[in-house]
């Protein structure tokens, strides 16, 4: 039994696990009201990362493009930003952040974004006098990383333009959650609400759901404004609930402003959720309420009729957000899974000193292999080649062709999700995301064993 | 009332010169649209690139075909799992995509390694396929790498496969265009005439300029079996790379896109003297009129019009039922460029839809030209439409059902208004006889939707207020 870390060996890569830098700026712009993210580069970094919120949200969000054309490839664009931020100033008169997001083209060629951000400041003195747009630099070259510290680097870049002084504190507590769904968000914020805390969740994307109305209005937007930025230095604490995804602000604001920080482990499972809501604790000082108690109770009494009677012994090979992959794979341990494969997909090297990688590798007693700079292919040939048999595979959608063509259950989480309807809906953190995933992963077997007439008579009496 | 300077671009007034309102009585010629041109910076815009152009509308329709990219993930990511061009071995094409993941280093000390490495790697994970295009993205065409003189390399080493390369940044250009015409040109310059086809018919062409969205192809290809015509290669719907080295030996170049493709059908009459002959191969009765025209070249006329009379009699009752139905509904078209000219004339003349506005991304004059003489009078014919512009062209021409996409789609759908997927379709094919009844079938089934109508009820009835948000 042991668990091996790995990274691939190929230099190239067959289907990508995620995207570019610049994609996860744009995420994390996005969750801010009145925020119109401005992507310095070509057309396509910022009309193909539309289209891919488009698949997962379902919703229109707005982003705009430099768009560099070859004459300022050559000789230079930093014409382009400054005319792109006047003509989103000059047409959008609510908007108060342009996070002006930087990409390979535009890196490769150095555009100064801080001079010209200087410039425009100016401008906007003159000619925007009664109003003040935070114009936020975002150093996101694709050729590093991948979205997800894309994300962590807007978040970064976003508080540290905004929350520029310590004020009286506001007894508010900032919440980082990561990237992760309108439903997630949700749950956090009816936790908080149990707990009587007060909370700014970084970015409050729960309107990215938003309804269709009688007078036609469209609310889909972030929750998360200037003035919540502003409030941050003055909090109780931070939680941030993921390591790669908006840890790195929290510190920022201890560090600046000494807002104590708290990296929690991310709340996949019953175990981190414990973890969250006690950390949550110790920083605001407020109790863990019965209702908590309860609904992780009701979570128990659910997994509990499927753990060892469909899921133990099952090898499931978990692939997305480092954050979340950990997580489920210690949430698959509680509930008798076992996750043989983690594929973990950028260059990041500090994976290999997680703390919660070292405690499965030294705990796990089955075999394991994590996957360093994974692609979807170190997947695919795995699976093709037989070094590796599974029941399960969690995932998101860019890998469905996998489990379909392998006829392997596969549960979608993470992003992004698009081949199942209503999924940024559900929770997968808390006590109620735990079991609404292992209630999907029970009717992903139900539904393979039916259709593979495998033992599907089972399903009556458990 | 000729150019429009919508209240939006104010403070932009160079867009009035992209928007043209047809009124009576003008010298059309007077009006065209300003297209092609540079995007302004910060309109959302909804243009692509470049890359785009090539590697996702053109080259990565083949079936059999390694489609690497050479510059970052990201550019690879976003050009996979988007379309829906399926094939008949299993949809290679949409499951993979590949990268040569360039990293800081090969940004300052150069990729052309990275790119041969990755090259090597794709070949032996998939021993069965030999073929491979190589595209540039933006950083890797300003570093410079010579992607052409790896690929001789890789070929010099390989003699089992074939790759061809196409220069195409994203900053090239001002839209996906720019990918298209690269690609043709290029492919027409190295790679066409390389192959001997067999013959196997008296009548042979080359179908250009369309891609298989939703099998439309396919549904293509069952009348020139039925009217015995050998296709050469299609440019490049369920295509294969080796049939596009063949379509020197075609009789004739039968072009739908001629936006995309356009380019390679002159090239080969210019240089292979195959002629050029343009149809529609959307819209019911545009349909007939292309067989004919292909039936006649080919000097077949019974053979088409006995087929054409077995489609009008198995689909033309249900496009009736449809235009009984559909007659007098307003319609948006806000595309790539053109499918404005396919569509206008012909869902009005065999559905009775006035298409009452019209957005191209990437059109050129010709574009325009085109759509001007096809379409209505009191009809907006937009350039490079922005979505400010789209909210204020939805006010002004309030349409009943706009055929884009579903980003747009999703965005007009909070002020009721129902989409049929213009690019990709709801339920294709779209193209052919069936098919017009299948884009038929979609926007009569977007527009009497239920859920419409209860979307406009404020169940709070006469106390209702404006909607309040929950932190509010």
């Amino acid at each position: 039994m042991s668990c091996e870390i790995t990274s691939k060996d190929r230099a190239g890569i067959i289907n990508p696990m995620f995207d570019c830098q610049p994609a996860g700026a744009q995420y994390a712009g996005i969750g801010v009201k009145d925020s119109i993210p401005l992507v310095h580069g070509g057309q396509g970094c910022s009309m193909f990362v539309r289209l891919l919120f488009a698949q997962h949200f379902k919703e229109n969000f707005d982003i705009a493009s430099t768009s560099l054309h070859e004459e300022s490839a050559v000789f230079g664009g930093n014409k382009r930003m400054e005319e792109g931020v006047q003509v989103l100033v000059n047409r959008y008169p609510e908007l108060r952040v342009i996070p002006i997001i930087t990409t390979c083209s535009t890196e490769v060629i150095g555009d100064d974004v801080e001079g010209t951000i200087n410039v425009l400041n100016r401008w906007l003195k003159e000619n925007h006098p009664d109003r003040k747009v935070h114009l936020v630099p975002v150093h996101t070259p694709s050729f590093k990383g991948s979205h997800v510290s894309g994300y962590d680097e807007c978040v970064k870049a976003m508080v540290k333009t905004m929350s520029k002084t310590k004020a009286k504190p506001n007894g508010k507590l900032n919440v980082f959650p990561g990237w992760v769904n309108p439903g997630d968000v949700a749950l956090l914020k009816s936790y908080l609400k149990d707990m009587g805390v007060d909370a700014t969740v970084f970015m409050d994307t729960e309107d990215f759901d938003s309804p269709m109305l009688p007078d036609k209005t469209n609310h889909t937007h972030g929750r998360t404004t200037v003035e919540d930025f502003q409030g941050a230095p003055n909090a109780v604490g931070s939680i941030a609930l993921a390591r790669y995804e908006g840890a790195s602000a929290a510190e920022y604001l201890r560090d600046e402003f000494e807002v104590p920080a708290i990296v929690s482990p991310t709340p996949y499972g019953i175990k981190n959720t414990d973890d969250m809501l006690e950390a949550i604790s110790r920083l605001t000082g407020k109790e863990i309420p019965d209702s908590l108690v309860r609904e992780r109770g009701i979570a128990l009494d659910a997994l509990q009729d499927l753990a060892h009677m469909f899921f133990a012994d099952k090898k499931v090979a978990l692939f997305g957000h480092p954050d979340l992959v950990i997580g489920l794979a210690q949430f698959c341990r509680e509930v008798q899974l076992k996750p043989v494969l983690l594929l973990l997909g950028d260059d990041n090297n500090k994976y290999k000193k997680d703390p919660r990688i070292l405690e499965l590798k030294n705990s796990v007693e089955h075999d394991m292999e994590i996957v360093c700079n994974a692609d979807l292919w170190d997947l695919e040939r795995r699976i093709r080649d037989k070094e590796v048999e599974l029941d399960l595979i969690m995932g998101h959608s860019k890998g469905r062709y996998i489990a379909i063509d392998n006829n392997i259950p596969m549960v979608r989480v993470g992003f992004p999700t698009f081949d199942r309807a209503g999924l940024y809906r559900k929770p997968t953190i808390g006590y109620k995301g735990a079991m609404e995933l292992g209630e999907a992963i029970a009717n992903a077997l139900f539904a393979h064993m039916e259709y593979n007439k495998n033992k599907e008579w089972i399903l009556n009496t458990w | 009332m000729p150019m429009v300077l919508l209240k939006c671009d104010k403070d932009i007034p160079e867009r009035e010169k992209h928007i043209y309102l047809k009124a009576p009585d003008e010298d059309t010629r007077d009006y065209l649209p300003l297209s092609n041109a540079a995007t302004i910076p910060g309109t959302l815009s909804e243009r692509g690139c470049a890359f785009c152009g090539a590697k996702l509308v053109i080259g990565g329709v083949l079936k059999d075909t390694i489609q690497m990219i050479h510059g970052p993930l990201g550019c690879a990511y976003d050009t996979w799992h988007t379309k829906r061009y399926p094939t008949d071995n299993g949809h290679f094409n949409m499951k993979y995509v590949w990268s040569t993941d360039m990293k800081e280093s090969h940004i300052v000390f150069g990729g052309e390694k990275r790119l041969e490495k990755s090259m090597h790697e794709a070949f032996d994970a998939m021993p069965d396929v030999k073929r491979m295009i190589v595209y540039t993205t933006c950083p890797t065409a300003l570093i410079g790498d010579d992607i052409k003189a790896v690929a001789k390399k890789v070929m010099d080493a390989r003699p089992d496969v074939d790759v061809f390369t196409v220069e195409c940044p994203g900053f090239s250009g001002v839209s996906q265009s720019k990918g298209h015409h690269v690609l043709n040109i290029g492919w027409i310059n190295e790679k066409v005439g390389t192959l001997e086809p067999e013959i196997t018919s008296p009548y042979t062409m080359n179908f250009i300029g369309d891609f298989n969205i939703q099998g439309d192809t396919q549904l293509l290809q069952t009348y020139w079996d039925r009217l015995g015509i050998q296709v050469i290669a299609h440019f490049t719907g369920n295509g294969t790379y080796d049939d596009l080295r063949k379509m020197h030996r075609a009789q004739l170049n039968v072009v739908n896109c001629a936006r995309s493709s356009g380019y390679i059908a002159n090239e080969l009459k210019k240089q292979y003297g195959i002629p050029r002959l343009d149809i529609d191969s959307w819209g019911f009765n545009y349909m007939a009129e292309g067989i004919r025209k292909i039936c006649a070249f080919f000097g077949i006329e019974e053979k088409g019009e006995a087929l054409i009379a077995e489609e009008y009699a198995l689909w033309k009752p249900k496009l009736d039922w449809y235009k009984e139905r559909l007659k007098g509904t307003r319609m948006a078209i806000w595309t790539g460029g053109p499918r404005l000219w396919h569509w206008t004339k012909s869902v009005e003349d065999d559905l009775g839809v006035e298409v009452v506005a019209m957005s191209s991304k990437f059109g050129h004059e010709e574009d325009f030209e085109k759509v001007i003489a096809r379409g209505r009078e009191g009809t907006y014919y937009i350039d490079d439409g922005n979505e400010l512009e789209f909210f204020e062209i939805i006010d002004l021409v309030k349409p009943d059902v706009i055929f884009t996409g579903p980003r747009v789609g999703e965005l007009v759908k909070k002020q009721h208004i129902p989409y049929v997927n213009g690019h990709a379709y709801h339920n294709g094919p779209y193209m052919g006889f069936e098919g017009f009844v299948n884009l038929a079938r979609d926007m009569y089934n977007a527009v009497n939707n239920p859920l419409l109508k209860l979307a406009a009820k404020d169940i709070r009835g006469a106390n209702r207020i404006a909607y309040k948000e929950a932190a509010e």
